[in-house]
């Protein structure tokens, strides 16, 4: 696996649903200056904070437990125990409701049309659930 | 009609507006408004501008443009000014303010790194160290995952145990990348990564700083997965002039 590495030069707009944080909540604002509206993305930016800390989560978290093969933990160290996680697919198995809602953002951001922010949003409620929470700041 | 506003830079005769993209489609024109040696990259405010991919990129790729030939303080997404006037007005009245943070800035950039663990290597980890989860699990595995209350109970005592391996994890990333920094600032968990650190460095050290994510990524590789961002406009290290 290599590190992901993205570089400031030439066209960067590539990475932008990493950096979406910075220049969402970051960077200079000037009191005297208005922000234009931003219905929808200043949600975005919360809701990708947010951790599915519900029921599902919980549920899911404990099947993916029942799943592991847990067999070798006798005296291996982590780094054998992980061996073979990385690969194989498992990563992605493994994603699951952790990511989900953020997924929705990064398609709706990846999408080459120009995506209206309702469809995103509607997207991402339905793969959280309701009684989700943010998580622990 | 209003005024976008991208960021703020030091005024300068190579400025060239010429090869600047503006928000907008299609993309309006990019032009500097000066004011007291100082340089605001801002375009007249097309009309219903909101955050869509091609505006937000448009933003970031200006000031990643500027930011190239000199110093530049970013803008937030979606500065409007009510017109080029009052950009300048701003310009003449913090100028100290904008000046100095030019002069600190100046050859820094900002690298973000976020470290996010592999759910599965995650749960491993949470499992293998802790004997009373595990012994849980083992119970409600062979109770066929037992009741929904004991899953869910057992669920959530995963989801704390993966909290606190985030919280330890961080530690361990922040703090080896943190040496090669002037600057540091820790952003949300977005993504509900373990870190999502900002680093401002002296831009002859970004090669530097991608050898110590390296080295961090051939240490806990298997536990987690590395995204670097940069060289970028150093967004995370702007502060607003005090009134």
């Amino acid at each position: 696996m290599t590190v992901m590495q993205q570089s400031g030069g030439g066209k960067s707009s590539g990475n932008l649903y990493e950096v979406l944080d910075l220049i969402l909540d970051k960077g200079l604002v000037i009191d005297v200056f208005a922000r234009v509206s931003l219905v929808g993305i200043e949600l975005l930016t919360v809701d990708v904070r947010i951790v599915v800390a519900s029921v599902d989560t919980y549920l899911r978290f404990a099947e993916a437990c029942n799943r592991l093969d847990l067999t070798t933990s006798g005296g291996a160290g982590l780094p054998d125990l992980v061996n073979g996680a990385v690969e194989g697919g498992a990563r992605n198995k493994s994603k699951g409701a952790l990511t989900g809602a953020a997924d929705a953002l990064k398609d709706s951001l990846r999408s080459d049309g120009e995506e209206e922010r309702a469809p995103a949003k509607t997207r991402r409620r339905s793969s959280s659930s309701g009684d989700s929470r943010k998580e622990s700041e | 009609m209003s005024t976008y506003v991208y960021g703020i830079t030091h005024d300068s005769e190579s400025l060239d507006a010429a090869k600047l993209t503006g928000v907008g489609e299609p993309p309006s024109e990019v032009r500097f408004v000066r004011a007291d040696g100082l340089a605001a990259a801002v375009s007249t405010t097309p009309d219903g501008l909101r955050a869509k991919r091609r505006d937000l990129a448009a933003h970031q790729e200006v000031l990643v443009e500027l930011a190239r030939e000199a110093a530049v303080l970013p803008m937030r997404f979606g500065a409007v000014a009510p017109d080029d006037e009052s950009v300048a007005a701003e310009l003449r009245r913090s100028k100290e303010h904008y000046s100095a943070l030019l002069e600190r800035l100046r050859d820094r950039v900002e690298v973000n790194v976020k470290a996010t663990h592999i759910e599965e290597a995650a749960l491993r980890a949470v499992l293998t160290e802790d004997e009373e989860l595990r012994r849980t699990n083992e119970r409600l595995r062979a109770a066929g995952g037992g009741t929904p209350a004991d899953r869910m109970a057992f669920g959530e005592q995963v989801a704390a145990a993966l909290e606190e391996l985030r919280r330890r994890d961080a530690d361990a990333v922040v703090e080896p990348l943190s040496k090669h920094a002037d600057q540091v600032s820790m952003g949300p968990p977005v993504d509900n990564c373990l870190a999502n650190v900002s680093l401002l460095i002296h831009r002859d050290k970004v090669e530097e700083l991608n050898r110590e994510v390296g080295r961090l990524q051939g240490r806990l590789g298997q536990l987690m997965e590395f995204k670097v961002n940069g060289p970028l406009p150093p967004y995370s290290f702007v502060t607003e002039p005090g009134r």
